[in-house]
């Protein structure tokens, strides 16, 4: 499917999942407005239903969105936050690991790696 | 609700080929069902078993709670769409569709005319004039445009193009969410369904090897890659799907997912590197008799 990367490797109803979030972050859903159905997102990303509805299972779990019985799911009033908070301690969490794991190859101690982080800071404190 | 249930079936052919050993499955009403499995598997025998086309030697099956073979009621629901069905060749192509119309009680002329416009037959061509694809095509406008209670598609994209692939695909898609109904598509090529499925059947030896929600089918396992004795410390203990070497001591193995996220957190600081399966492959790689693969055939006569 074009929409889709085609190396990302996560499932389906993940990807799905975050492209609501982006829709949500971007502003194209505002709060305790109806987002799409299983079946509107089945057509648009042209996969079986039942995965469809659980990438907005998984929106729900999280708080993201809720259910109105017989009229469909609908954006929480903390749904940004919640999103921007979860992208945050994501994205940032990857790259410290990445950084860790480099700093272990090269045999860098940890004093070390502190104090390079220490002098990033202050060079960027400094512009 | 089951719509098919099968226990411990089985069908010996004469000469003595066992085609389904022991198979047990059920399949749920209104889902969208992949049957897959290696050659001779016996995915062609088990769906012709349910359609009620062969007799099973063993075993219980029952479709719409009747036992298939013979049963007026299971033929009348149903409709088997494969590369060897055949009309009256009397017939031309547009008034195939006309007696399929007046045939199958649920049968949409209009999305059926759309389709054969669409795919540009003529209609006063006769089927057995088209050619491998183009019957394929055909066939499959029936399969989807009679909308049956249980729809079975053999190998439904033998000799279709990869243009006419994507767009039987997504027309069954379009239908299906209008008109839920029963499916099940047999296949080589999971890749090319995966995404249309809701669940996956895989079938080894004529028996079920596996069957679960697609979804779960795709983390079922992952790939481990790294220093072989750091792969090997990991993956100790789990069952190993697929193991390849590379270079001095370099390791790649497929194992089942059930590690914890610590676990992977682990991992990953040991500097191996995780990732997903192609469902493809690890269909290959669970269906596989041996764990390296076609290099074992080759292994044992190498120079060392």
């Amino acid at each position: 499917m074009a929409i889709f990367h085609a190396d990302d490797t996560r499932p389906i109803y993940v990807q799905i999942a975050e492209w609501l979030e982006t829709e949500i972050l971007n502003g194209n859903f505002q709060s305790n407005e109806k987002v799409y159905s299983q079946y509107q997102l089945a057509e648009m990303y042209n996969i079986n239903p039942a995965t469809a509805a659980k990438g907005l299972n998984l929106l729900v779990e999280e708080k993201i969105l809720y259910k109105k019985r017989g009229l469909g799911m609908f954006v929480t009033e903390s749904a940004k936050e919640l999103i921007m908070e979860k992208r945050r301690t994501h994205v940032l969490t990857r790259l410290i690991r990445d950084v860790v794991l480099e700093a272990r190859r090269l045999n860098i101690s940890d004093n070390e790696l502190v104090e390079m982080i220490k002098n990033v800071q202050k060079e960027e404190g400094e512009e | 609700m089951s719509v098919i249930e099968c226990r411990n079936l089985s069908k010996k052919f004469f000469g003595g080929k066992t085609a389904l050993n022991n198979l047990t499955v059920s399949i749920e009403e209104n889902k969208i069902t992949g049957l897959i499995g290696r050659n001779g598997a016996g995915k062609t025998t088990l769906l012709k078993i349910i359609a009620g086309f062969l007799k099973e030697s063993s075993g219980e099956v029952t479709v719409f709670s009747e036992r298939p073979y013979n049963s007026l009621k299971v033929s009348a629901n149903s409709i088997f769409i494969d590369d060897q069905m055949t009309y009256t060749p009397a017939l031309q192509l547009y008034d195939l569709l006309i007696e399929a119309d007046r045939f199958y009680p649920n049968f949409n002329m209009t999305l059926a005319k759309g389709l054969f416009e669409y795919f540009a037959f003529d209609p006063k061509y006769y089927h057995k004039r088209l050619s491998k694809g183009q019957k394929s095509t055909f066939n499959a406008i029936i399969g989807i445009a009679a909308r049956c209670p249980l729809t079975i598609f053999d190998e439904p994209t033998t000799g279709m193009d990869e243009g006419v692939r994507k767009d039987f695909y997504r027309a069954l898609l379009k239908d299906y969410i209008e008109f839920p109904r029963t499916i099940i598509i047999s296949s080589h090529h999971l890749n090319e369904i995966e995404d249309l499925i809701e669940d996956i059947l895989l079938i080894k030896d004529g028996r079920t090897y596996l069957h679960l929600p697609i979804t779960e089918f795709k983390e079922y396992a992952i790939a481990i890659k790294g220093k072989k004795d750091t792969v090997l410390d990991w993956i100790k203990g789990k069952e190993i799907f697929y193991e390849q070497y590379a270079g001095v001591d370099t390791m790649y193995a497929v194992v089942k997912n059930d590690y914890t996220e610590k676990e992977f957190e682990k991992a990953r600081m040991a500097g191996l590197e995780i990732s997903s399966v192609r469902s493809n492959d690890l269909c290959v790689y669970l269906t596989n008799k041996s764990r390296g693969g076609i290099d074992d055939v080759f292994s044992g006569s190498q120079p060392v």
